[in-house]
């Protein structure tokens, strides 16, 4: 599924002396099995942007498109199983008394029969290596393991783009490091992914595209490694100590990823890489 | 005050009432005033349970706590004077209708005297670099904007220890730097406790405890711990980007990008034939 976002302005409390202009005309598209990582300071508009994506937010003007049909003609809880949407500090909506019902949750809403609501939480909690949390209450879990579990809850309902707003904030580095991987192993299985985050080091590992949003309005948008070092005072530290280091030395390239940067370092320190 | 000790801990013990395990487990420190110490380690390691020990929130199993020669457990009003916290969401902190409300909110409930709440207000309002938005309403203000009120509100009340509980972990890399650069300029005027999970913002910190699964499984100096790997794994620590990077290319300690290029640029061969 490709979604796709055409001069979408968004004003909260318009007409009023509230009135606040957070998204200023915003055109990007989110192709079908890519991570698209969004990017920006707190305020710049990302939550607002994500929350286009299945409609929760309806454009003040703009458009929303996907598959090139107008969302708006779409069936609204269709398009929002269909797009996946993880807010912030998900755990915040974790109700159950098990983990198990807790996830088994959405995909009951949707109608499906008890055995295949069991299987879809069974692996969908083997998917985020939380199969052996099934059975404890979810309030008794660890930051990242309640992280996962209300994760699950959405990909529970199957969807074919998932959408994390800041995913990571707030857990230890290894269980950030654990989600990214999470991530990685999402696109593998075929899904896209909209990556919200402001920490542009975990965005470099995994997106294959990068949106930076800035004043409600896209600064930047494309291939990583064209977004970063286009402007390394927005990149994560890989690309700016190849970006520092590679002003004489074109042979180092335009790394991104650890191991890309890594490896590029070693073959300027003469290292078999 | 005379007591050449900030903050001192003896076989601190504590549980939390029904958990199986101990949350802190025999701990013993000794922080001498001015001095800024970070605490690390994983989720449930102990941190935040020390944090509440040292201000009275919490009462000890069994061990003693003695903060600016008190006791929180006994006299936690007496220690609450003297040690400020900062915890990690300030949505959850900020209480007024205005920024300069706010601040004076601790020296209303102390009774200090108007005159002097006006200048200590205006002072660490200023101090925070704020000045300016004494009749700002907090919730219009930005994340790292509303951790800086709720700092110089710690700061009006003057203590002699602050304790920091993952002041950034809710804010972006502006607002992070902006409450960073507060809390560096106050190193060693004041004794700092700041816990973390960003070991980059511990680089100039003078000592670093570590805890994990209740115990201090390390007191020791910020690049000490950046150089040993073995005891970064054991307590699910990572490394930052920058000072991995070196470690990975068997250079020193590097903490900017720019360090790091150049002790590359240095070490290679086609610079050194540059030279």
């Amino acid at each position: 599924m490709r979604i796709e976002l055409q001069g979408v302005r968004h004003v909260y409390a318009p007409g009023t002396s509230f009135a606040v202009e957070a998204l200023k005309g915003v055109s990007l598209s989110v192709e079908p099995g890519e991570v698209l990582g969004v990017i920006g300071g707190t305020g710049s508009g990302k939550s607002t942007l994500v929350q286009h994506l299945n409609l929760l937010l309806v454009p003040t003007a703009g458009r929303v498109l996907v598959d090139g049909k107008d969302a708006l003609s779409l069936d609204r809880s269709e398009l929002r199983r269909r797009v996946g949407l993880v807010f912030q500090s998900p755990e915040q909506a974790l109700f159950a008394p098990t983990v198990e019902e807790d996830v088994a949750f959405a995909p009951q809403r949707l109608g499906l029969g008890e055995e295949e609501v069991r299987e879809r939480v069974g692996e969908t909690l083997e998917l985020l290596g939380a199969g052996h949390l099934a059975a404890r209450s979810p309030f008794a879990l660890s930051g990242g393991e309640k992280r996962r579990v209300a994760i699950a809850g959405v990909l529970a309902m199957g969807p074919e783009v998932l959408v994390l707003d800041e995913p990571t904030a707030g857990l230890d580095p290894h269980a950030r490091s654990d989600l990214i991987y999470l991530v990685g192993r999402l696109k593998a299985s075929g899904m896209t992914v909209v990556f919200v985050s402001h920490d542009l080091d975990e965005v470099a590992e995994v997106a294959d595209g990068v949106c930076v949003l800035e004043g409600g309005e896209v600064r930047s948008i494309g291939h990583p490694a064209e977004v970063f070092y286009g402007d390394p005072s927005m990149a994560p530290a890989t690309v700016r100590v190849a970006a520092a280091l590679g002003v004489s030395r074109p042979s180092l390239g335009t790394p991104v990823r650890y191991g890309e940067t890594l490896a590029a370092l070693r073959r300027v320190l003469g290292a078999a890489p | 005050m005379a007591d050449p000790t900030s903050i001192s801990c003896e076989h601190l013990t504590f549980s939390y009432p029904g958990a199986a395990e101990l949350a802190l487990s025999d701990v013993s420190l000794k922080i001498p005033p001015g001095q800024y110490v970070g605490v690390v380690g994983p989720n449930g390691g102990g941190k935040s349970t020390l944090v509440r020990l040292l201000n009275g929130l919490l009462t000890a199993d069994s061990g003693r706590v003695q903060v600016a020669g008190l006791d929180p457990a006994t006299e936690p009003f007496e220690v609450r004077r003297l040690v400020g916290v900062l915890f990690q969401n300030p949505d959850n902190g900020l209480v007024a209708p205005f920024v300069e409300d706010d601040v004076a909110f601790g020296l209303e409930n102390l009774g200090v005297e108007r005159a002097e709440m006006r200048e200590r207000v205006r002072e660490a309002i200023a101090s925070v670099g704020l000045a300016g938005y004494e009749r700002r309403e907090p919730h219009t203000l930005s994340g790292g904007e509303k951790q800086r009120v709720a700092l110089a509100g710690l700061l009006a009340v003057r203590p002699e220890v602050l304790l920091l509980d993952e002041p950034t972990a809710m804010l972006d890399a502006a607002g992070r730097e902006e409450v960073l650069s507060r809390v560096r300029d106050l190193a060693g005027s004041r004794t700092v406790l700041h816990v973390t999970h960003h070991l980059q913002e511990l680089f100039d910190a003078d000592r670093v405890l570590v805890l994990n699964g209740g115990r201090l499984a390390a007191d020791t100096t910020p690049l000490e711990l950046f150089s040993d790997a073995e005891l970064l794994r054991e307590n699910r620590l990572v490394l930052p980007t920058v000072p991995k990077l070196a470690a990975d290319l068997g250079l020193p300690f590097c903490r900017t990008p720019e360090e790091l290029a150049a002790a590359v640029a240095r070490r290679s061969r086609d610079g050194v034939q540059a030279r």
